[in-house]
Protein backbone atom coordinates (compact mmCIF):
# COMPACT_ATOMS: atom_id res chain seq x y z
CA UNK A 1 0.00 0.00 0.00
CA UNK A 2 2.98 2.29 -0.65
CA UNK A 3 1.75 5.71 -1.68
CA UNK A 4 -1.69 5.22 -0.09
CA UNK A 5 -0.94 6.92 3.25
CA UNK A 6 0.04 10.34 1.78
CA UNK A 7 -3.00 10.24 -0.50
CA UNK A 8 -5.28 9.48 2.44
CA UNK A 9 -3.65 12.24 4.51
CA UNK A 10 -4.21 14.73 1.72
CA UNK A 11 -7.87 13.75 1.32
CA UNK A 12 -8.60 13.90 5.03
CA UNK A 13 -6.96 17.31 5.33
CA UNK A 14 -8.85 18.59 2.30
CA UNK A 15 -12.18 17.41 3.70
CA UNK A 16 -11.68 18.49 7.29
CA UNK A 17 -9.94 21.79 6.51
CA UNK A 18 -12.84 22.89 4.35
CA UNK A 19 -15.80 24.51 6.10
CA UNK A 20 -18.24 22.34 4.11
CA UNK A 21 -17.68 19.28 6.30
CA UNK A 22 -18.27 21.23 9.50
CA UNK A 23 -21.35 22.97 8.10
CA UNK A 24 -22.82 19.63 7.05
CA UNK A 25 -22.03 18.00 10.41
CA UNK A 26 -23.56 20.96 12.27
CA UNK A 27 -26.77 20.95 10.21
CA UNK A 28 -27.04 17.17 10.47
CA UNK A 29 -26.66 17.21 14.26
CA UNK A 30 -29.03 20.13 14.64
CA UNK A 31 -31.79 18.40 12.70
CA UNK A 32 -31.20 15.06 14.37
CA UNK A 33 -31.04 16.64 17.81
CA UNK A 34 -34.33 18.44 17.21
CA UNK A 35 -35.99 15.24 16.04
CA UNK A 36 -34.54 13.17 18.90
CA UNK A 37 -35.64 15.64 21.59
CA UNK A 38 -39.10 16.16 20.15
CA UNK A 39 -39.82 12.44 19.77
CA UNK A 40 -38.43 11.63 23.19
CA UNK A 41 -40.61 14.21 24.96
CA UNK A 42 -43.74 13.39 22.95
CA UNK A 43 -43.56 9.58 22.90
CA UNK A 44 -41.38 8.84 25.94
CA UNK A 45 -39.94 5.78 24.10
CA UNK A 46 -36.28 4.92 24.67
CA UNK A 47 -35.62 4.11 21.00
CA UNK A 48 -33.55 5.50 18.13
CA UNK A 49 -35.43 3.86 15.25
CA UNK A 50 -36.85 7.17 14.01
CA UNK A 51 -33.37 8.73 14.25
CA UNK A 52 -31.93 5.96 12.08
CA UNK A 53 -34.52 6.46 9.36
CA UNK A 54 -34.19 10.24 9.45
CA UNK A 55 -30.41 9.97 9.38
CA UNK A 56 -30.63 7.67 6.39
CA UNK A 57 -32.90 10.15 4.62
CA UNK A 58 -30.54 13.04 5.34
CA UNK A 59 -27.53 11.00 4.24
CA UNK A 60 -29.13 10.63 0.81
CA UNK A 61 -28.77 14.41 0.50
CA UNK A 62 -25.60 15.04 2.50
CA UNK A 63 -23.31 12.33 1.09
CA UNK A 64 -23.55 13.64 -2.50
CA UNK A 65 -22.48 17.08 -1.23
CA UNK A 66 -19.41 15.50 0.36
CA UNK A 67 -18.52 13.33 -2.64
CA UNK A 68 -19.33 15.74 -5.47
CA UNK A 69 -15.97 17.50 -5.32
CA UNK A 70 -13.77 14.43 -4.89
CA UNK A 71 -12.85 13.85 -8.52
CA UNK A 72 -14.82 16.61 -10.25
CA UNK A 73 -12.77 19.32 -8.54
CA UNK A 74 -9.47 17.61 -9.32
CA UNK A 75 -10.50 17.07 -12.92
CA UNK A 76 -11.55 20.69 -13.38
CA UNK A 77 -8.48 22.11 -11.64
CA UNK A 78 -6.13 19.81 -13.56
CA UNK A 79 -4.65 18.31 -10.39
CA UNK A 80 -6.01 14.91 -11.41
CA UNK A 81 -3.39 14.94 -14.18
CA UNK A 82 -0.71 15.73 -11.61
CA UNK A 83 -1.91 12.90 -9.38
CA UNK A 84 -2.37 10.24 -12.05
CA UNK A 85 0.99 10.93 -13.68
CA UNK A 86 2.75 10.37 -10.35
CA UNK A 87 3.83 6.80 -9.54
CA UNK A 88 0.62 5.93 -7.67
CA UNK A 89 -2.03 3.33 -8.43
CA UNK A 90 -5.47 4.49 -9.52
CA UNK A 91 -6.98 2.11 -6.96
CA UNK A 92 -5.09 3.93 -4.18
CA UNK A 93 -6.37 7.29 -5.37
CA UNK A 94 -9.97 6.00 -5.33
CA UNK A 95 -9.59 4.20 -1.98
CA UNK A 96 -8.03 7.25 -0.32
CA UNK A 97 -10.99 9.38 -1.33
CA UNK A 98 -13.42 6.68 -0.20
CA UNK A 99 -11.81 6.24 3.22
CA UNK A 100 -11.56 10.01 3.81
CA UNK A 101 -15.22 10.56 2.88
CA UNK A 102 -16.27 7.70 5.10
CA UNK A 103 -14.31 9.30 7.93
CA UNK A 104 -16.41 12.48 7.59
CA UNK A 105 -19.71 10.59 7.34
CA UNK A 106 -18.89 8.23 10.20
CA UNK A 107 -17.84 11.19 12.40
CA UNK A 108 -21.20 12.73 11.66
CA UNK A 109 -23.07 9.52 12.49
CA UNK A 110 -20.81 8.80 15.46
CA UNK A 111 -21.65 12.12 17.07
CA UNK A 112 -25.31 11.11 17.23
CA UNK A 113 -24.10 8.42 19.64
CA UNK A 114 -24.72 11.00 22.37
CA UNK A 115 -28.46 10.34 21.91
CA UNK A 116 -27.90 6.68 22.71
CA UNK A 117 -25.86 7.80 25.72
CA UNK A 118 -28.76 9.97 26.92
CA UNK A 119 -31.16 7.06 26.53
CA UNK A 120 -28.76 4.80 28.44
CA UNK A 121 -28.40 7.32 31.27
CA UNK A 122 -32.06 8.15 31.75
CA UNK A 123 -33.84 5.04 30.47
CA UNK A 124 -33.34 1.40 29.67
CA UNK A 125 -33.20 1.10 25.87
CA UNK A 126 -32.78 -2.16 23.96
CA UNK A 127 -29.16 -2.00 22.85
CA UNK A 128 -29.40 -4.60 20.09
CA UNK A 129 -31.39 -2.44 17.64
CA UNK A 130 -29.18 0.54 18.48
CA UNK A 131 -26.01 -1.33 17.54
CA UNK A 132 -27.56 -2.79 14.40
CA UNK A 133 -29.00 0.60 13.46
CA UNK A 134 -25.59 2.25 13.58
CA UNK A 135 -24.10 -0.63 11.61
CA UNK A 136 -26.85 -0.21 9.03
CA UNK A 137 -26.13 3.52 8.77
CA UNK A 138 -22.41 2.81 8.26
CA UNK A 139 -23.14 0.25 5.53
CA UNK A 140 -25.66 2.54 3.82
CA UNK A 141 -23.11 5.38 3.94
CA UNK A 142 -20.51 3.13 2.37
CA UNK A 143 -22.76 2.41 -0.61
CA UNK A 144 -23.78 6.06 -0.98
CA UNK A 145 -20.18 7.31 -0.76
CA UNK A 146 -19.04 4.79 -3.39
CA UNK A 147 -21.85 5.79 -5.75
CA UNK A 148 -20.95 9.47 -5.27
CA UNK A 149 -17.31 8.70 -5.93
CA UNK A 150 -18.07 6.83 -9.16
CA UNK A 151 -20.28 9.66 -10.44
CA UNK A 152 -17.70 12.29 -9.47
CA UNK A 153 -15.07 10.37 -11.43
CA UNK A 154 -17.15 10.77 -14.57
CA UNK A 155 -17.51 14.55 -14.66
CA UNK A 156 -15.63 17.80 -14.10
CA UNK A 157 -18.77 19.54 -12.91
CA UNK A 158 -19.42 19.28 -9.17
CA UNK A 159 -23.07 20.31 -9.39
CA UNK A 160 -23.77 17.68 -12.03
CA UNK A 161 -21.98 15.11 -9.86
CA UNK A 162 -24.15 16.02 -6.84
CA UNK A 163 -27.44 16.03 -8.77
CA UNK A 164 -26.77 12.71 -10.49
CA UNK A 165 -25.68 11.09 -7.20
CA UNK A 166 -28.80 12.35 -5.43
CA UNK A 167 -30.90 11.01 -8.31
CA UNK A 168 -29.31 7.55 -8.20
CA UNK A 169 -29.39 7.40 -4.39
CA UNK A 170 -33.08 8.37 -4.11
CA UNK A 171 -34.06 6.02 -6.94
CA UNK A 172 -32.32 3.12 -5.21
CA UNK A 173 -33.80 4.15 -1.85
CA UNK A 174 -37.41 4.02 -2.97
CA UNK A 175 -37.27 1.59 -5.88
CA UNK A 176 -39.22 -0.98 -3.81
CA UNK A 177 -42.36 1.18 -4.00
CA UNK A 178 -42.27 0.69 -7.78
CA UNK A 179 -41.85 -3.05 -7.32
CA UNK A 180 -45.50 -3.59 -6.35
CA UNK A 181 -46.58 -2.65 -9.85
CA UNK A 182 -44.23 -5.10 -11.53
CA UNK A 183 -44.56 -8.82 -12.34
CA UNK A 184 -43.40 -11.16 -9.57
CA UNK A 185 -39.93 -11.90 -10.95
CA UNK A 186 -39.15 -8.23 -11.53
CA UNK A 187 -40.67 -7.29 -8.18
CA UNK A 188 -38.20 -9.47 -6.34
CA UNK A 189 -35.28 -8.03 -8.32
CA UNK A 190 -36.35 -4.43 -7.68
CA UNK A 191 -36.85 -5.04 -3.97
CA UNK A 192 -33.43 -6.63 -3.75
CA UNK A 193 -31.92 -3.37 -5.09
CA UNK A 194 -33.88 -1.17 -2.68
CA UNK A 195 -31.68 0.63 -0.16
CA UNK A 196 -34.74 1.17 2.07
CA UNK A 197 -35.64 -2.54 2.03
CA UNK A 198 -32.01 -3.42 2.84
CA UNK A 199 -31.66 -0.81 5.56
CA UNK A 200 -34.98 -1.38 7.39
CA UNK A 201 -33.96 -4.67 9.09
CA UNK A 202 -30.79 -3.03 10.49
CA UNK A 203 -32.78 -0.06 11.85
CA UNK A 204 -35.30 -2.33 13.53
CA UNK A 205 -32.80 -4.68 15.10
CA UNK A 206 -32.63 -7.53 12.58
CA UNK A 207 -29.50 -8.36 10.62
CA UNK A 208 -29.36 -10.60 7.55
CA UNK A 209 -26.25 -11.79 5.77
CA UNK A 210 -27.88 -10.97 2.43
CA UNK A 211 -28.22 -7.30 3.43
CA UNK A 212 -24.56 -7.21 4.49
CA UNK A 213 -23.67 -8.78 1.19
CA UNK A 214 -25.73 -6.25 -0.74
CA UNK A 215 -24.09 -3.23 0.87
CA UNK A 216 -20.60 -4.67 0.54
CA UNK A 217 -21.13 -5.76 -3.06
CA UNK A 218 -22.66 -2.43 -4.09
CA UNK A 219 -19.74 -0.60 -2.45
CA UNK A 220 -17.15 -2.71 -4.24
CA UNK A 221 -18.98 -2.44 -7.56
CA UNK A 222 -19.22 1.36 -7.33
CA UNK A 223 -15.55 1.65 -6.31
CA UNK A 224 -14.62 -0.56 -9.25
CA UNK A 225 -16.67 1.67 -11.58
CA UNK A 226 -14.88 4.72 -10.16
CA UNK A 227 -11.53 3.10 -10.98
CA UNK A 228 -12.72 2.23 -14.49
CA UNK A 229 -13.95 5.79 -14.97
CA UNK A 230 -10.48 7.04 -14.03
CA UNK A 231 -8.77 4.54 -16.30
CA UNK A 232 -10.97 5.58 -19.25
CA UNK A 233 -8.56 8.08 -20.73
CA UNK B 1 25.35 2.71 -27.29
CA UNK B 2 23.50 4.25 -24.33
CA UNK B 3 19.84 3.46 -23.82
CA UNK B 4 17.57 6.38 -24.72
CA UNK B 5 15.62 7.86 -21.82
CA UNK B 6 12.54 8.11 -24.01
CA UNK B 7 11.75 5.87 -26.91
CA UNK B 8 8.50 6.35 -28.81
CA UNK B 9 7.61 4.07 -31.71
CA UNK B 10 4.73 4.73 -34.09
CA UNK B 11 2.57 6.41 -31.47
CA UNK B 12 -1.03 6.88 -32.55
CA UNK B 13 -3.81 8.48 -30.52
CA UNK B 14 -7.23 8.85 -32.04
CA UNK B 15 -10.40 10.43 -30.73
CA UNK B 16 -13.06 8.82 -32.90
CA UNK B 17 -12.16 9.52 -36.50
CA UNK B 18 -9.73 12.32 -35.57
CA UNK B 19 -6.04 11.45 -35.26
CA UNK B 20 -4.44 13.62 -32.58
CA UNK B 21 -1.11 11.80 -32.94
CA UNK B 22 -0.35 9.99 -36.17
CA UNK B 23 2.53 7.50 -36.15
CA UNK B 24 5.10 9.55 -34.22
CA UNK B 25 8.51 8.01 -33.43
CA UNK B 26 11.38 9.74 -31.68
CA UNK B 27 13.80 9.28 -28.83
CA UNK B 28 15.44 11.38 -26.16
CA UNK B 29 19.01 10.65 -25.14
CA UNK B 30 20.47 11.02 -21.63
CA UNK B 31 21.14 14.66 -20.68
CA UNK B 32 19.53 15.86 -23.86
CA UNK B 33 17.00 18.68 -24.10
CA UNK B 34 14.50 17.64 -26.74
CA UNK B 35 11.96 20.16 -27.95
CA UNK B 36 8.56 19.37 -29.41
CA UNK B 37 7.62 22.27 -31.64
CA UNK B 38 4.36 22.80 -33.43
CA UNK B 39 1.34 25.04 -33.63
CA UNK B 40 -1.50 24.67 -31.12
CA UNK B 41 -3.36 21.41 -31.75
CA UNK B 42 -0.41 19.70 -33.40
CA UNK B 43 -0.37 16.86 -30.86
CA UNK B 44 2.47 17.98 -28.57
CA UNK B 45 0.55 17.76 -25.30
CA UNK B 46 -1.08 14.48 -26.32
CA UNK B 47 2.36 12.93 -26.84
CA UNK B 48 3.46 14.14 -23.40
CA UNK B 49 0.28 12.76 -21.84
CA UNK B 50 0.95 9.38 -23.42
CA UNK B 51 4.52 9.36 -22.10
CA UNK B 52 3.33 10.30 -18.60
CA UNK B 53 0.68 7.57 -18.61
CA UNK B 54 -2.22 10.00 -18.43
CA UNK B 55 -3.47 8.92 -21.84
CA UNK B 56 -3.21 5.48 -23.36
CA UNK B 57 -1.99 5.30 -26.96
CA UNK B 58 -4.42 3.87 -29.51
CA UNK B 59 -1.43 2.01 -30.96
CA UNK B 60 2.34 2.15 -30.86
CA UNK B 61 4.68 1.87 -27.91
CA UNK B 62 6.61 4.24 -25.71
CA UNK B 63 9.06 3.67 -22.91
CA UNK B 64 10.70 5.85 -20.28
CA UNK B 65 14.09 4.68 -18.99
CA UNK B 66 13.34 1.27 -20.46
CA UNK B 67 9.89 0.88 -18.85
CA UNK B 68 6.90 0.61 -21.16
CA UNK B 69 4.46 3.40 -20.28
CA UNK B 70 1.43 1.08 -20.57
CA UNK B 71 2.67 -2.31 -19.36
CA UNK B 72 4.98 -0.94 -16.65
CA UNK B 73 3.23 2.38 -16.10
CA UNK B 74 4.01 2.66 -12.40
CA UNK B 75 7.74 2.13 -12.93
CA UNK B 76 7.79 4.44 -15.97
CA UNK B 77 6.03 7.19 -14.02
CA UNK B 78 8.56 6.76 -11.24
CA UNK B 79 11.31 7.76 -13.68
CA UNK B 80 9.81 11.07 -14.76
CA UNK B 81 8.72 14.41 -13.41
CA UNK B 82 5.94 16.22 -15.22
CA UNK B 83 4.74 19.81 -15.28
CA UNK B 84 1.43 20.06 -17.16
CA UNK B 85 0.64 23.12 -19.26
CA UNK B 86 -1.68 24.96 -16.89
CA UNK B 87 0.50 24.27 -13.82
CA UNK B 88 -2.18 22.58 -11.73
CA UNK B 89 -1.40 22.71 -8.01
CA UNK B 90 -3.28 22.15 -4.75
CA UNK B 91 -3.76 25.82 -3.99
CA UNK B 92 -5.09 25.20 -0.47
CA UNK B 93 -1.69 23.79 0.54
CA UNK B 94 1.42 25.65 1.63
CA UNK B 95 4.44 25.28 -0.65
CA UNK B 96 6.35 23.10 1.81
CA UNK B 97 3.25 21.00 2.53
CA UNK B 98 2.64 20.47 -1.20
CA UNK B 99 6.24 19.50 -1.90
CA UNK B 100 6.28 17.06 1.02
CA UNK B 101 3.03 15.52 -0.22
CA UNK B 102 4.31 15.17 -3.77
CA UNK B 103 7.62 13.79 -2.48
CA UNK B 104 5.79 11.05 -0.57
CA UNK B 105 3.55 10.33 -3.56
CA UNK B 106 6.61 10.14 -5.78
CA UNK B 107 8.07 7.52 -3.47
CA UNK B 108 10.73 9.56 -1.66
CA UNK B 109 11.49 7.82 1.66
CA UNK B 110 10.62 9.63 4.91
CA UNK B 111 14.31 9.76 5.85
CA UNK B 112 15.26 11.45 2.58
CA UNK B 113 12.17 13.62 2.21
CA UNK B 114 13.38 16.73 4.04
CA UNK B 115 16.69 16.72 2.14
CA UNK B 116 14.98 16.16 -1.19
CA UNK B 117 12.45 18.95 -0.59
CA UNK B 118 15.13 21.35 0.65
CA UNK B 119 17.21 20.66 -2.46
CA UNK B 120 14.26 21.36 -4.74
CA UNK B 121 13.44 24.55 -2.82
CA UNK B 122 17.04 25.71 -3.13
CA UNK B 123 17.26 24.84 -6.83
CA UNK B 124 14.09 26.73 -7.64
CA UNK B 125 14.80 29.61 -5.20
CA UNK B 126 11.56 29.02 -3.30
CA UNK B 127 12.99 29.75 0.15
CA UNK B 128 11.10 33.02 0.51
CA UNK B 129 7.71 31.45 -0.17
CA UNK B 130 8.08 28.01 1.39
CA UNK B 131 5.53 28.71 4.13
CA UNK B 132 3.05 30.58 1.93
CA UNK B 133 -0.21 29.21 0.59
CA UNK B 134 0.12 28.31 -3.09
CA UNK B 135 -3.07 30.28 -3.77
CA UNK B 136 -1.19 33.45 -2.84
CA UNK B 137 1.75 32.89 -5.22
CA UNK B 138 2.35 34.66 -8.52
CA UNK B 139 2.29 32.74 -11.82
CA UNK B 140 6.08 32.65 -11.87
CA UNK B 141 6.36 31.18 -8.40
CA UNK B 142 3.64 28.64 -9.16
CA UNK B 143 5.62 27.54 -12.19
CA UNK B 144 8.67 27.11 -10.00
CA UNK B 145 6.71 25.10 -7.42
CA UNK B 146 5.42 22.86 -10.21
CA UNK B 147 8.95 22.28 -11.50
CA UNK B 148 10.20 21.69 -7.95
CA UNK B 149 7.65 18.91 -7.38
CA UNK B 150 8.64 17.32 -10.67
CA UNK B 151 12.27 17.13 -9.54
CA UNK B 152 11.49 15.25 -6.31
CA UNK B 153 12.63 11.65 -6.34
CA UNK B 154 15.51 12.33 -8.74
CA UNK B 155 13.71 11.53 -12.01
CA UNK B 156 15.68 10.67 -15.14
CA UNK B 157 13.34 12.70 -17.32
CA UNK B 158 11.68 16.07 -16.82
CA UNK B 159 8.67 16.79 -19.02
CA UNK B 160 7.59 20.41 -19.36
CA UNK B 161 4.49 21.34 -21.32
CA UNK B 162 4.68 24.96 -22.53
CA UNK B 163 6.71 26.02 -19.48
CA UNK B 164 6.96 29.70 -20.43
CA UNK B 165 3.25 30.28 -21.02
CA UNK B 166 1.99 33.28 -19.09
CA UNK B 167 5.41 34.25 -17.72
CA UNK B 168 6.97 37.70 -17.96
CA UNK B 169 10.25 38.14 -19.89
CA UNK B 170 12.40 37.86 -16.78
CA UNK B 171 10.66 34.66 -15.68
CA UNK B 172 11.02 33.24 -19.20
CA UNK B 173 14.79 33.80 -19.02
CA UNK B 174 14.86 32.12 -15.58
CA UNK B 175 13.01 29.05 -16.86
CA UNK B 176 15.34 28.88 -19.87
CA UNK B 177 18.43 28.98 -17.66
CA UNK B 178 16.89 26.43 -15.32
CA UNK B 179 16.29 23.98 -18.17
CA UNK B 180 19.89 24.37 -19.31
CA UNK B 181 21.14 23.78 -15.76
CA UNK B 182 18.88 20.76 -15.21
CA UNK B 183 20.02 19.09 -18.40
CA UNK B 184 23.37 18.46 -16.72
CA UNK B 185 21.63 15.94 -14.46
CA UNK B 186 18.68 14.64 -16.47
CA UNK B 187 16.94 14.65 -19.84
CA UNK B 188 14.33 17.27 -20.58
CA UNK B 189 11.42 17.00 -22.99
CA UNK B 190 9.88 20.41 -23.51
CA UNK B 191 7.07 21.60 -25.74
CA UNK B 192 6.40 25.03 -27.09
CA UNK B 193 4.60 26.68 -29.93
CA UNK B 194 7.15 29.51 -29.74
CA UNK B 195 10.05 28.72 -32.02
CA UNK B 196 12.49 31.17 -30.44
CA UNK B 197 11.98 29.57 -27.03
CA UNK B 198 12.66 26.05 -28.21
CA UNK B 199 15.77 26.88 -30.18
CA UNK B 200 17.35 28.59 -27.20
CA UNK B 201 17.15 25.57 -24.93
CA UNK B 202 16.88 22.42 -27.00
CA UNK B 203 19.62 20.26 -28.48
CA UNK B 204 17.18 18.70 -30.92
CA UNK B 205 13.72 19.72 -32.03
CA UNK B 206 10.92 17.50 -33.30
CA UNK B 207 8.58 19.50 -35.52
CA UNK B 208 4.95 18.41 -35.43
CA UNK B 209 1.98 19.38 -37.54
CA UNK B 210 -1.52 17.92 -37.37
CA UNK B 211 -0.29 15.04 -35.22
CA UNK B 212 2.47 14.04 -37.64
CA UNK B 213 6.19 14.29 -36.97
CA UNK B 214 7.63 16.25 -39.89
CA UNK B 215 11.29 16.06 -38.95
CA UNK B 216 13.76 15.98 -36.08
CA UNK B 217 16.23 18.83 -36.43
CA UNK B 218 19.54 19.06 -34.59
CA UNK B 219 20.33 22.54 -33.32
CA UNK B 220 23.67 24.03 -32.45
CA UNK B 221 25.51 23.20 -35.67
CA UNK B 222 24.97 26.84 -36.65
CA UNK B 223 24.91 25.77 -40.28
CA UNK B 224 22.12 27.40 -42.22
CA UNK B 225 20.01 30.35 -41.23
CA UNK B 226 19.19 33.93 -41.98
CA UNK B 227 21.22 37.00 -41.28
CA UNK B 228 20.64 40.70 -41.63
CA UNK B 229 23.59 42.44 -43.30
CA UNK B 230 24.42 46.07 -43.92
CA UNK B 231 26.14 46.63 -47.26
CA UNK B 232 25.90 50.40 -47.83
CA UNK B 233 27.85 50.46 -51.11
CA UNK B 234 25.97 49.61 -54.30
CA UNK B 235 22.37 48.95 -55.26
CA UNK B 236 20.37 45.84 -54.56
CA UNK B 237 20.93 44.64 -58.12
CA UNK B 238 24.69 45.03 -57.76
CA UNK B 239 24.64 43.09 -54.49
CA UNK B 240 22.51 40.39 -56.10
CA UNK B 241 25.03 40.14 -59.01
CA UNK B 242 27.90 39.77 -56.56
CA UNK B 243 26.03 37.05 -54.66
CA UNK B 244 25.40 35.15 -57.86
CA UNK B 245 29.04 34.06 -57.83
CA UNK B 246 28.54 32.44 -54.39
CA UNK B 247 26.76 29.18 -53.68
CA UNK B 248 24.52 28.71 -50.65
CA UNK B 249 23.79 32.43 -50.13
CA UNK B 250 20.79 34.31 -51.48
CA UNK B 251 18.86 37.48 -50.76
CA UNK B 252 15.66 36.65 -48.87
CA UNK B 253 14.50 40.20 -48.45
CA UNK B 254 15.53 43.72 -49.39
CA UNK B 255 14.66 45.88 -46.40
CA UNK B 256 13.25 49.42 -46.85
CA UNK B 257 16.38 50.99 -45.27
CA UNK B 258 19.00 51.45 -48.04
CA UNK B 259 21.85 48.95 -47.79
CA UNK B 260 20.03 46.50 -45.47
CA UNK B 261 19.33 42.95 -46.68
CA UNK B 262 18.19 39.69 -45.14
CA UNK B 263 20.22 36.80 -46.54
CA UNK B 264 19.54 33.07 -46.35
CA UNK B 265 22.69 31.00 -46.05
CA UNK B 266 23.36 27.27 -45.98
CA UNK B 267 26.81 27.40 -44.33
CA UNK B 268 27.80 28.77 -40.94
CA UNK B 269 27.48 32.51 -40.25
CA UNK B 270 31.27 33.03 -40.09
CA UNK B 271 31.90 31.21 -43.36
CA UNK B 272 29.11 33.16 -45.06
CA UNK B 273 30.46 36.54 -43.97
CA UNK B 274 33.96 35.58 -45.11
CA UNK B 275 32.52 34.51 -48.47
CA UNK B 276 30.61 37.79 -48.82
CA UNK B 277 33.74 39.83 -48.15
CA UNK B 278 35.70 37.61 -50.48
CA UNK B 279 33.15 38.32 -53.22
CA UNK B 280 33.83 42.02 -52.86
CA UNK B 281 30.89 43.02 -50.71
CA UNK B 282 31.80 45.55 -48.00
CA UNK B 283 29.80 44.10 -45.10
CA UNK B 284 29.67 46.65 -42.27
CA UNK B 285 27.32 44.78 -39.98
CA UNK B 286 25.85 41.28 -39.75
CA UNK B 287 23.29 40.07 -37.21
CA UNK B 288 21.32 36.81 -36.98
CA UNK B 289 17.82 37.17 -38.39
CA UNK B 290 16.14 33.95 -37.40
CA UNK B 291 17.71 30.54 -37.54
CA UNK B 292 17.83 27.56 -39.78
CA UNK B 293 15.08 26.15 -37.61
CA UNK B 294 12.81 29.04 -38.52
CA UNK B 295 13.42 28.55 -42.22
CA UNK B 296 12.98 24.81 -41.84
CA UNK B 297 9.78 25.22 -39.87
CA UNK B 298 8.33 27.60 -42.43
CA UNK B 299 9.35 25.36 -45.29
CA UNK B 300 7.84 22.24 -43.66
CA UNK B 301 4.62 23.87 -42.59
CA UNK B 302 4.02 25.73 -45.86
CA UNK B 303 3.62 22.52 -47.86
CA UNK B 304 0.35 21.30 -49.34
CA UNK B 305 -2.20 20.60 -46.65
CA UNK B 306 -0.25 22.53 -44.03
Amino acid sequence: MKGFAPLLGKEIRALFYAPVAYALIAVFLLLMGYSFTLTLFLNKYATLIHIFFQSAGLLLLIVPIITMRLFAEERKGGTLELLLTAPVRESHVVLAKYVASMAVVLSMIGLTGCYALVLGLFGSPEWGPIYSGYLGLALLSSTLVSIGLAVSALTANQVVAAIVTIGISFTLWMIDSLAGMMPDALERVLISFSLLARFTPFATGAMYTSDFGFFLTSTLLALFLAMRALARR
Amino acid sequence: MTQPVVSAQNLVKSYGPRLAVDGVSFDVQPNEVMGLLGPNGSGKSTILRILTGYLKPTSGTASVAGFDVVDNGLEARGQLGYVPEDVPLYTHMRVIEFLEFMGRVRGVSESGLARSVDRAIERLALGKVRELLIAKLSRGYRQRVAIAQALLGEPKLLILDEPTNGLDPRQIIEVRELIRALSRDLSVLVTSHILAEIERVAHRVAILLDGKLLTVHTLGSQAGGRMKVRVPAGTADEVRRNLASLTGVRIAEVLPVPGLYVLEHDGTAAATIAALVGAGLAVEEATPAGSGLEALFLRLTEGPGA
